[in-house]
């Protein structure tokens, strides 16, 4: 367990420290505008260019490559299976993700309006409106409140309470990327309480029938309706179709798994959260949050998920800010005595990694690392 | 505004590999008019018409399933990122080329209308469908009273009348201030002298009567002897701000006239900024109205009305409680700061009531 790097605040630092990031928030928020729009809409056009680019190359090199020029059949399917895996890790990251949170709803534009947007992936936007938007942000890292610590399959807290079960999860671990998903798309609907036997098989169906039909659709999508359009020479298109969700399962496990579970996060117990103030409720998720270093690029790609401290300061304020609201956040925090979590990707999720491997034994929480000095 | 169309099979089949929203985009890339099932239009022609007054003539996508004379559509334009709503009267009557000419007033401090008298020739706009219910009668006299831009369904309308050489008694009546806010004089006075059933008077409430078509002042009884001669039974359209419309009902009421009206106000900018007292919400889906305080937010003030929202955080993050608002003003909880436009999602939890509303709930 990492040593304590952050100190516990006075009431009357805790209401300062919430205005000073309230203040921030609202200097960013009079100065939305034309370039904002002009951002995601460019954020729309790389998902549909990547998309399009990928999915022809798919195409081009099965047919061509299975028929009158061999050579070309496995590097364009890698090149469009890599094109069709990153206009999913854009659409789902830094377009779904962020339109979802309501961040562009400002703009009044009905195609990027947070409460009906639908993403590309097999969950429902709804699940995740409920399960992300609301569970998660607002009781992160909360135990019992906040089902993403672990998703219910892992144990990534000592504080979490310890099963047999959990020896096996460095296996469980990988399988869960590979389907990462297929894990967020059934997440709602809490197989485990239907296997107990604490919810009706009715209930069950009710919850699963929004859940199929959208899955279906993914499906019918990726693996049938774009795999036919090549005719006989279907099986690369299919296969380049799994690769590509699989890279952005990987990737998308990897980048959220960086944002709360790294060594210094920490879990609160839900008595934390009773009354909670403004000013509480930012220093939780700031110590809740980890960011990742490594510029615009892995902001890009990672939805500005590395700026997983912004992003839960400020759901719902356009992603592409955090870069710019990031200096000022730092410079709170350290006049507050806060640690500011970030580090590079593979020093963060080195951490993750090693989390998985040791809470699958027994193990013991630290010291208790108060949010609110006593008094 | 936007146009929904019935799902056909073609529209399903799309919908499983490209939705609309994927459509759109690659359509909008080969034409920024063409769309899948959004109207749209396209400004093919501007001239100012007097002054801050501009008429646009736009060209509609094949999704705008056209209007009557006197009807409005719904126009919107992207102003620094938001897209503005705002609705306009078609001020000509339906063409063969199927375009739409509007004529739109700068206000003062409107972003919209400021916007539009100098919007360049290409830009394209979101269409909604046509609305409204004014019409001339087949067989009656008419009169019409119009008062400032309600007097653009007013010239759709008699250019109506005009193209069939006016079949039954006009009289259009058309306040403004001073002479020179009053658009398409030249061309109401030619159709009144080419005209014995077509009659126009403007009256003016900021400038002396001259010519012998003018007349002065607000709304009154005094008006009615020009207006209506010989007390004639006709069919009365109106069309102004609240307070004209409002007044011209009074005006007229117990002479035995049939009336028809729509108003407009523009959006309130002085409004009581205190949180004391009550404002009344409409609900749209349920046909609920009711009164809510104003010193909490929407959420709590519903909920304490038995109203259960959906909601999550209660803190203004989570977008769950989120709701469209058509109209009315909100003040932002935190930051105190006043919103007015209508807009697709209200966060109910952080936001408080500041006039009357309406919401999607």
């Amino acid at each position: 367990m990492s040593k304590i790097k952050s100190r516990a605040l006075s009431a009357d630092e805790l209401h300062r420290f919430g205005e000073e990031l309230d203040a921030l928030r609202a200097r960013t928020l009079a100065t939305l505008g034309q370039r904002d729009a002009d951002y995601i809409r460019r954020i729309v056009a790389g998902v549909r260019w990547l998309g399009l680019g990928g999915r022809v190359m798919l195409m081009t090199g099965a047919v061509l490559g299975s028929t009158v020029l061999p050579l070309l059949l496995w590097p364009l399917c890698i090149l469009g299976t890599v094109l069709l895996g990153l206009s999913k890790i854009l659409e789902n990251m830094e377009l779904g993700h962020n339109v979802m949170h309501g961040q562009y709803d400002w703009m009044g534009d009905p195609a990027l309006q947070g409460r009906s947007y639908e993403w590309d992936i097999v969950g429902t936007s709804d699940n995740w409106r409920k399960t992300h938007n609301y569970s998660h942000h607002t009781w992160t890292n909360v135990r019992g409140m906040d089902d993403d610590i672990g998703y219910g399959l892992l144990r990534i807290f000592p504080e979490q309470r310890w099963k047999p079960f959990y020896l096996l999860q460095p296996l469980v671990a990988v399988v869960f990327a590979l389907l990462f998903e297929w894990g967020v798309a059934l997440q709602d609907l809490r197989l485990g309480r239907w296997f107990a036997g604490k919810m009706k098989g009715r209930t069950l169906w009710k919850m699963t029938t929004p859940v199929a039909k959208k899955a279906g659709k993914q499906v019918l999508k990726d693996y049938l309706v774009f795999p036919l359009l090549a005719g006989p020479y279907f099986l690369p298109v299919l296969l380049g179709n799994v690769v590509a969700n699989v890279i952005r399962n990987i990737w998308t496990y990897v980048i959220i798994f960086c944002g709360h579970f790294t060594a210094d996060a920490e879990v609160f117990p839900k008595e934390s959260v009773r009354n909670e103030t403004r000013g509480h409720w930012y220093l939780r998720q700031l110590r809740g949050s980890s960011n990742l270093t490594g510029g615009r690029v892995i902001d890009l790609w990672s939805g500005n998920l590395s700026r997983q401290i912004e992003h839960h300061f400020y759901p719902d304020i356009p992603a592409n800010r955090y870069a710019a609201m990031a200096v000022e956040v730092r410079a709170i925090c350290s006049r507050y005595g806060q640690h500011y979590n970030t580090g590079s990707l593979p020093k963060q999720f080195g951490t993750v990694v090693w989390r998985i491997l040791r809470h699958a034994f027994p193990s013991k929480p630290g010291p208790a690392r108060p949010l609110m000095a006593a008094g | 505004m936007e146009t929904a169309i019935q799902p056909t099979w073609l529209s399903r089949l799309n919908a499983v590999w490209a939705p609309p929203t994927v459509l759109d985009f690659w359509l909008s890339r080969l034409n920024p008019l063409w769309s899948w099932n959004q109207a749209r239009a396209r400004v093919v022609e501007r001239r100012p018409e007097a002054e801050g007054v501009a008429t646009l003539v736009l060209k509609p996508n094949r999704h705008f399933r056209g209007f009557r004379p006197g009807q409005h559509v719904n126009i919107g334009v992207e102003i620094d990122g938001v897209r503005y709503t705002r609705s306009y009267s078609a001020s000509d009557m339906p063409r063969a080329d199927g375009r739409i000419r509007i004529t739109v007033k700068a206000v003062e401090g409107g972003k919209v209308g400021e916007h539009l008298q100098t919007i360049p020739l290409g830009s394209v706009l979101s269409l909604g469908q046509a609305f409204g219910e004014l019409c001339v009668p087949e067989s009656a006299p008419c009169l019409m009273l119009a008062a400032g831009s309600g007097i653009t369904p007013m010239l759709a309308l008699v250019n109506a009348q005009a193209a069939t050489g006016f079949a039954q008694p006009v009289r259009l009546a058309y306040w403004a201030r001073t002479r020179a806010e009053l658009a398409q004089v030249g061309e109401l006075r030619a159709l009144a002298a080419g005209h014995r059933n077509f009659n126009v008077h403007f009256v003016l409430t900021g400038e002396a009567a001259q010519a012998v078509d003018e007349l002065e002042g607000r709304i009154e009884p005094r008006h009615l002897a020009a207006l209506v001669p010989g007390n004639e039974p006709a069919h009365v359209l109106a069309c102004g701000p609240h307070g004209f419309v409002e007044r011209a009902r009074e005006v007229l009421s117990g002479h035995g006239l049939s009336f028809q009206a729509e108003a407009f106000s523009p959006p309130p900018r002085v409004i009581d900024a205190s949180d004391q007292g009550h404002v009344r919400v409409t609900l749209l889906k349920s046909g609920r109205t009711l009164d809510i305080a104003r010193n909490k937010s929407v959420l709590e003030a519903l909920e304490e009305q038995g109203v259960m929202p959906r909601h999550g955080c209660r803190m203004g993050i989570c977008n769950t409680c989120a709701c469209g608002k058509p109209s009315g003003a909100t003040r932002h909880l935190h930051d105190r700061s006043v919103q007015h436009e209508p807009t697709q999602a209200l966060r109910l939890c952080i936001q408080a009531a500041q006039s009357d509303l309406s919401l999607e709930l």
